[in-house]
């Protein structure tokens, strides 16, 4: 079973020092950037063993294959100790040299399933954890050597023991990732129902749901996920399944919450229309969490599981915003709660993890586009100031921040009032000054909409030293620059010389 | 930056410099086309690297909730945006010194900057009014550049030497240069402090000396700390003859581009300028903006 906190106990057990371990971690992430932009980002979950004993002295090398080709002969011929032999065999196939030597061996894997779907209840457990074993392997050699046992794994998900389930819905979840030829032959055993089923009639037991989600999330990250999976899983029970579990304040910790959520986010992220997913209440129920979670994001308690949730959360938002008919937009997302969750975020997560500002920046531009609603409501709630300070800020953020803020303006005059009232004109005197040529440009279009049809405006802007940086601005390189500020100078502000 | 997949993005091209001003000053269409938008983002965008890249961490039990390994969000940088200027800045103390010292009192004529209003005044009287040859024919034109002094001369000699003698300038300030040649002499560019370096228009300025006083267009590498100015580069015509009105093309601005300013072909036109104190030019006595 899978919880955030333990995942810091379970880091440190593997030994070396607090430096040795961020050093291998600056390491991965590296790797896991490159292997993002060359679309090869996988990853699998090795389900730890419970109640073991840890501080085993291990074996070197040698002993160990000799062990496992041992191991093997023994089990082959069924003795007495065939528990035992398992259980040890488990431990041995930790190590991915030893695991090569298995594979290796002559109907290793077949002995395996055997025992699997024997009668001996331990044996099958053991002879599982085997396979997840080799199911974690980053070499598809060693893990595709479990797809033979892949129809009794899925069978085995109506099973009603925990741990046994989650064994298998891991395992399966380790395979998704190693090619077209296991999909489709996923696809073909029903692994879509299978799941659907699984999350349905263990849906109280949060590990089992937790792990279905998981595997889930490995079917919807596969190359051709859009054309063969997802149709399926919208039309399956699976969407409506994934919802329930967004509930807020689980005592179980957010991880089933997560996986549900991360799901929910390769649905909406594959596709732009996400009409079925939005008339199943998706953006209703993501929006709730989302304005739920606000409390404990203002709080500001530093909670690993909260920002892997809300990530996906925000993302989900932000897409179905795009079809979200624009009268039903404010009810479905809540309204105020939903503003003042999504200004907190970016506010808290602004220098601790910018990626999340961003994101929710994004959301909120998707909301105010065209929803004149959400635009008063940011107003009303005096959330605008606090965003324009964020004008300073780089990585994008003040791209998005200005646009919602354009979005507003754009509304009706009463708006551009309101925003001037707030310090907008004092912020962009100093957006178009920046390095960034969008954020200049979108700087001198948003100015343009405030002084457009307001004199009282461009007075004020003039009276704030702005026409210099106009003046400036027409001899810019860019000519969407110039083009913007010399209109503006000539159209708007050529009665205003000092 | 984001490029979200929806959003537009206006292309632009290059335009010779009558073309450019024409459009702007006369018909000039409104070019602004925001709208407000949604953008949908497909899973594998950039703006969720990041995310996704949390997310995998967690999923390979690498997930850490170090604070020091907290990243620290940057201001958004600052940029001079005068055409040929690739001053770059983190703070707006810095922007406003750079534009205070490096952009205000600009000649609108030649485009030179001059470190104070007033001396900006005595270059444009010296050196663009015409009157000004007149009169000082018959009376004593060169005011000394020591604000408060009061004194005029003939000459400009006549004034360089009172700066010595009397205001202790420095002797190898920059008097001696004779009346500039114009067009043909191609003046080297001078590595540029702040790594700035101005274009200015064909129609310079012709009066002698004093333009050398204020203005940096030597090719020696001393530079005065109170009058730190911008090099000016000439463009070689190649005919030697100045021209009055910049109608040259903005190809040939290549050669005097650093490697560090991407190339642009858009030249300030002698007859716009900047108003408001910023830069001025003379264009009879009030110097009123077009």
């Amino acid at each position: 079973m899978w919880r955030v906190k333990e995942v810091g106990h379970k880091a440190g057990r593997h030994g070396g020092t607090l430096e040795q371990l961020r050093l291998k971690r600056r390491q991965q992430e590296k790797s896991l950037r490159q292997a993002r932009r060359d679309r090869q980002l996988v990853s699998k979950r090795l389900l730890h063993v419970e109640n073991e004993d840890d501080s085993e002295v291990s074996m070197d090398a040698a002993s160990e294959v000799e062990d496992v080709v041992g191991l093997l002969h023994k089990l082959h011929q069924s003795g007495p100790d065939k528990e035992v032999n398992l259980r040890a065999m488990s431990k041995a196939l930790r190590d991915p040299s030893t695991q090569l030597t298995f594979i290796k061996q002559e109907n290793s894997i077949h002995l395996l399933v055997g025992l699997l779907t024997g009668s001996d209840a331990r044996c099958r457990l053991l002879a599982l954890q085997c396979l997840h074993e080799l199911s974690h392997s980053p070499h598809t050699s060693v893990s595709l050597t479990c797809l033979p046992a892949s129809s009794y794994l899925l069978t085995y998900l109506s099973g009603q023991s925990t741990r046994f389930t989650e064994l298998c819905l891991y395992t399966l979840g380790n395979l998704c990732p190693d090619g077209d030829a296991v999909t489709e032959k996923l696809l073909a055993q029903g692994i879509i129902p299978a799941l659907a089923n699984c999350m349905e009639s263990q849906r109280h037991n949060l590990a089992v749901v937790e792990a279905a989600a998981f595997t889930l999330s490995q079917l919807l990250q596969t190359r051709t996920a859009a054309q063969n999976i997802i149709p399926t899983v919208l039309a399956s029970r699976l969407p409506s399944l994934l919802l329930s579990v967004l509930t807020p304040e689980p005592e179980f910790g957010p991880a089933p919450a997560i996986e549900c959520a991360w799901c929910l986010h390769y649905l909406t992220s594959s596709t732009k229309d996400n009409r079925e997913l939005l008339t199943g209440g998706a953006l209703q129920q993501c929006s709730s969490l989302l304005g739920t979670l606000g409390g404990a994001v203002t709080a500001g308690k530093r909670d690993e599981g909260l920002e892997l949730l809300l990530c996906p959360l925000l993302r989900c938002v932000g897409n179905l915003l795009c079809c979200c008919p624009v009268e039903e937009l404010s009810s479905q997302v809540g309204g105020a709660s939903f503003m003042v969750t999504l200004c907190a975020i970016i506010h808290t997560y602004l220098h601790t993890r910018p990626s999340l500002a961003r994101e929710a920046a994004w959301v909120l531009n998707n909301a105010t586009a065209h929803c004149s609603q959400i635009c008063s409501a940011l107003l009303s709630l005096n959330l605008v100031p606090a965003l324009i300070n964020l004008l300073l800020f780089s990585e994008g953020i003040n791209v998005m921040i200005l646009r919602t803020l354009a979005n507003v303006a754009h509304k009706n005059k009463e708006s551009s009032v309101q925003l001037v009232e707030h310090g907008l004109l004092a912020a962009l005197c100093t957006t178009l000054k920046m390095a960034d040529q969008e954020m200049v440009t979108l700087s001198l279009e948003v100015l343009f909409l405030l002084v457009d049809g307001s004199s009282k405006i461009a007075k004020e802007f003039v009276r704030q030293g702005g026409l210099a940086l106009l003046e400036v601005i027409q001899f810019n390189s860019e000519r969407e620059m110039r083009e913007r500020a010399s209109y503006l100078l000539h159209q708007h502000f050529v009665s205003y010389d000092q | 930056m984001l490029e979200p997949e929806d959003m537009k993005s206006v292309g632009f091209g290059a335009c010779s410099v009558s073309e450019e001003c024409q459009t702007e000053a006369t018909e000039q269409k409104n070019p602004f086309n925001f709208r407000t938008e949604v953008f949908h983002m497909h899973k594998d965008h950039h703006i969720f690297e990041d995310g996704d890249i949390q997310r995998h961490m967690y999923l390979q039990d690498l997930y850490t909730y170090s604070a020091e390994d907290a990243t620290t969000l940057s201001v958004s940088e600052l940029a001079c945006h005068i055409s040929g200027c690739s001053g770059t800045f983190s703070t707006l103390e810095d922007y406003e010194h750079h534009y205070n010292t490096l952009h205000r009192h600009v000649c609108c004529s030649c485009r030179r900057s001059l470190p104070s209003a007033r001396l900006l005044d005595i270059h444009i009287q010296e050196w663009h009014d015409p009157l000004f040859t007149i009169l000082a024919q018959r009376q004593d034109m060169y005011q000394c550049l020591v604000e408060g002094c009061g004194l005029k001369f003939s000459t400009s000699k006549h004034r360089k030497e009172h700066l010595i003698r009397i205001h202790k300038y420095p002797p190898d300030f920059r008097f001696d240069r004779g009346k500039k040649e114009k067009g043909a002499q191609e003046l080297k560019r001078q590595q540029p402090k702040d790594d700035m370096a101005m274009d200015v228009v064909q129609d310079v300025c012709d009066s002698e000396g004093t333009c050398d006083l204020m203005c940096n267009v030597s090719c020696s590498d001393q530079l005065e700390p109170g009058e730190s100015m911008e090099t000016q580069v000439l463009k070689d015509k190649g005919d030697g003859l100045p021209s009055s009105a910049s109608t040259e093309d903005p190809s040939t601005d290549a050669q005097h581009r650093t490697a560090l300013k991407p190339q642009y072909s858009y030249r300030v036109p002698s007859t716009v300028c900047f108003g408001h104190g910023s830069v001025r030019g003379f264009r009879g006595r009030r110097g009123r903006r077009k």
